[in-house]
């Protein structure tokens, strides 16, 4: 009689877990297992608020595609496993240039779906982007976008004499930051240099060819090493909280600082909810031209993949302009074919759209990539140019002295990797530090 | 009593007649003085764990308007239900916590399956290589889980049950088995074998014995090792990621996704994280008080 007692109980809880752990395989988070949807990975719009509006975005397309978007390195390891294991169970995969170039051998050829898509206008630099240097396209563009400065307009009030904010040279920008330092009694300028900022963007894309015309090439030039003393200038006058700044919209949006460097994407939210307090401004122009890079992202289909036709009926889809559109209008991703922006986009995606045509249509911009076919060294060959920042801006260390160390840091990394230099060097055909 | 205190007159000018004030009260007073300290060191630590709990709580359910003011007011002054309830709308968030929720408890489930017989073998016999094989346990986590996770993917791709709850059980159990083992082998050597014995002698099998007498005794450690397997396994995210793609635990769900989220996502996604592991603590507490009322005394 003792016994029953425990006994009963343990079936009545057995009777409840049993079916919890013993029946169920798993919730589906994505909405991928119904038959028939298109597993979408990705490694863009992540972000709570953008990862719901592109579902959104998605769900116009005729057929159901379930979005999941990792990290760069999951995103890697997934596909890796998967061929590796021959059971591929991801439709198609989306990321940037740099995510998929590693994986770019699991992808499928995709020449016939650019061929039968070449009406809708992908520029020429984009497609040839994605041949990773010769060979079949891997990808089809899905979406670009660059990185351009956002002022508030109360930045204009220490606007320096015949300083134009529409069309900035970097002397020019610094006198009028250092005129709203002293005006402000603190610095106005932020650089999203914290552990997950993209500043090395800026010294690989903006500074750099702005200075010197290349990014490699003329990485130890005596012109590399005037651009690198006048960031430490700029630098007496930035945020010292950039060092722990990640995305700019938000000092912004707390009004920390008023004029900030930064990824269109990142710099919407400030700008997106008060259009009328800002400015959206190309960056500043060098003694070489306006420096600027071009991030571009691409949606391919890997080789063995389920659901092929429907996957390519949906790349197929995300190429039409009202997606192109679409896509512009809630997250901040501009269109890569070539199509007319509607009037009415939001305030904040106008005032970006103005910023990034001014830009890559200056007569003098000079187009910069970020490292391209360095694959997985992606993030070393960035380290080199935030040692640099760090060094010389904020450990003070002669600029000529640390960029020489970190040039053979670099003729290392390419010289194992042995592959040709990217825009804005010339493609020569193996890449080297000069 | 102050008042004796007070006008207290110097000893021996005048002797008092049979007042409290020959009592020595230093000892009373320092028991006092020891319980306040106590007391203040107690609260100290609650505020040290429950002020950060508050902190997130308090930023998940403020309006994030208000989140961008400086200084950040530290009263609930302008609560908002928008962001946390965007967060929860999201999708995947709910079957990532019924993921999570399967995940934990078969975890916990596997370990102790496995890791109590262990521990019991540890605690009563003593055979050969005891201590290297003790030792040994420990390396299940000298690995780094992203070197056991990409063989174990394509292993478990080729074996069927990749993508499934199943996966991330199996390596959260196996992550949790050290603890589970080295923990209740120690519960296991504090419960006398006397009582073992007395109940073999009344008639009881082993198997009996250890389940009449043994495992109630070392409940609580079990209950504590469950804790710690069911914490680990509610935390890990990078096997969790890797094994799974569109049944997600919910660190593996959110977690990329919040680190690049405004502030305002990562304070809700950080409370919708810590609320069911406390809950869970919370009720496995019952065990672990009975441990400390019980069998180690």
């Amino acid at each position: 009689m003792r016994v029953t007692q425990p006994t009963r109980r343990a079936f009545l809880g057995g009777l409840l877990t049993t079916p919890l752990l013993a029946a169920c395989a798993g919730f589906d988070t994505s909405g991928a297992a119904s038959p028939g949807t298109v597993g979408f990975l990705s490694t863009q719009f992540a972000p709570v608020e953008e990862r719901q509006r592109y579902e959104q975005v998605l769900s116009r397309l005729p057929v159901p595609v379930a979005y999941n978007p990792v990290d760069a390195g999951v995103f890697r390891t997934t596909i890796d496993s998967q061929t590796a294991a021959g059971q591929v169970q991801v439709g198609m995969v989306g990321g940037l240039h740099g995510d998929l170039a590693p994986i770019a051998e699991h992808l499928a050829d995709v020449e016939s779906l650019l061929a039968d898509l070449a009406p809708a206008g992908f520029a020429p630099e984009l497609v040839q982007l994605a041949r990773f240097g010769g060979g079949a396209a891997k990808y089809v563009p899905w979406m670009q976008a660059t990185y351009v400065l956002a002022v508030h307009q109360r930045a204009l009030e220490w606007l320096p004499p015949g300083v134009d904010p529409e069309a900035l040279d970097y002397d020019g920008f610094l006198r009028w930051m250092q005129a709203g330092a002293a005006g402000n009694g603190a610095p106005i300028f932020g650089l999203p240099a914290g552990p997950r900022g993209l500043h090395h963007r800026f010294h690989q894309g903006y500074l750099l060819p702005s200075f010197t015309g290349g990014q490699i090439t003329a990485f130890t030039s005596a012109d590399a090493v005037g651009a690198w003393e006048y960031l430490r200038e700029l630098w007496q006058v930035t945020a010292p909280a950039s060092t722990n700044y990640a995305f700019m919209q938000e000092p912004l949006a707390r009004g920390e600082v008023l004029v900030a460097w930064d990824h269109v994407a990142r710099l919407i939210g400030a700008v997106g909810d008060r259009p009328a307090d800002w400015l959206m401004v190309p960056a500043p122009r060098g003694p070489k031209g306006l420096g600027y890079m071009l991030i571009v992202a691409g949606v391919g289909l890997p080789v063995g993949g389920p659901e092929r036709e429907k996957a390519e009926i949906a790349v197929r889809g995300m190429a039409s302009a009202p997606m192109q559109i679409e896509t512009l209008r809630n997250n901040a991703f501009f269109p890569v074919t070539s199509i007319e922006l509607p009037a009415d986009l939001p305030a904040g995606v106008a005032l970006e759209a103005r910023a990034v045509k001014a830009q890559n249509s200056a007569d003098d911009a000079v187009l910069a990539l970020p490292p391209v076919g360095v694959g997985a060294h992606d993030g070393q060959v960035s380290q080199v140019f935030k040692d640099c920042f760090t060094q010389i801006c904020l450990d003070g260390r002669p600029a000529r002295q640390v960029v020489d160390a970190q040039a053979r840091v670099l003729s290392g990394l390419l010289a194992e990797l042995n592959v040709p230099c990217w825009a804005p060097d010339p493609p020569n055909a193996v890449c080297e530090v000069g | 009593m102050t008042k004796s205190l007070d006008t207290g007159v110097p000893a021996g000018t005048e002797p008092t007649a049979s007042g409290p004030a020959d009592v020595d009260r230093a000892p009373l007073r320092r028991h006092r003085r020891n319980r306040a300290l106590i007391q203040l060191g107690c609260i100290a630590v609650t505020l040290f764990m429950a002020l950060p709990l508050y902190l997130v709580a308090l930023a998940a359910f403020t309006s994030r308007s208000a989140l961008d003011r400086f200084p950040l007011s530290l009263l609930p002054t302008d609560l908002s239900t928008e962001t946390i309830g965007r967060f929860l709308a999201s999708t995947g968030i709910l079957a990532s916590l019924g993921n999570s929720l399967i995940v934990g408890f078969g975890a916990l489930v596997l370990s102790t399956v496995v890791g109590v017989p262990a521990a019991y073998a540890l605690a009563r016999y003593a055979f050969r290589g005891k201590d290297s094989y003790q030792l040994f346990l420990l390396f299940t986590r000298a690995l780094p889980i992203v070197v056991l996770s990409v063989p174990l993917a394509q292993l478990f791709l080729s074996a069927g049950i990749y993508d499934t709850t199943y996966a991330v059980i199996l390596l959260h159990g196996a992550l949790a088995l050290p603890t589970t083992i080295l923990i209740t082998a120690s519960v296991f050597v504090s419960v006398p074998v006397d009582v073992e014995e007395a109940a073999r002698v009344f008639g009881c099998t082993p198997a009996q014995a250890f389940r009449h007498v043994v495992a109630p005794m070392a409940l609580p450690g079990i209950a504590a090792a469950s804790i710690f397997t069911f914490v680990l396994s509610w935390n890990e995210v990078l096997g969790a990621s890797i094994l799974t793609l569109n049944r997600r635990t919910l660190p593996a769900q959110v977690l990329t996704s919040l680190n690049e989220s405004p502030l305002a996502y990562r304070f809700a996604g950080g409370f919708a994280l810590v609320v069911p592991a406390l809950l869970f603590i919370a009720v496995m507490r019952r065990w672990l008080t009975n441990m400390w009322g019980t069998t180690i005394r």
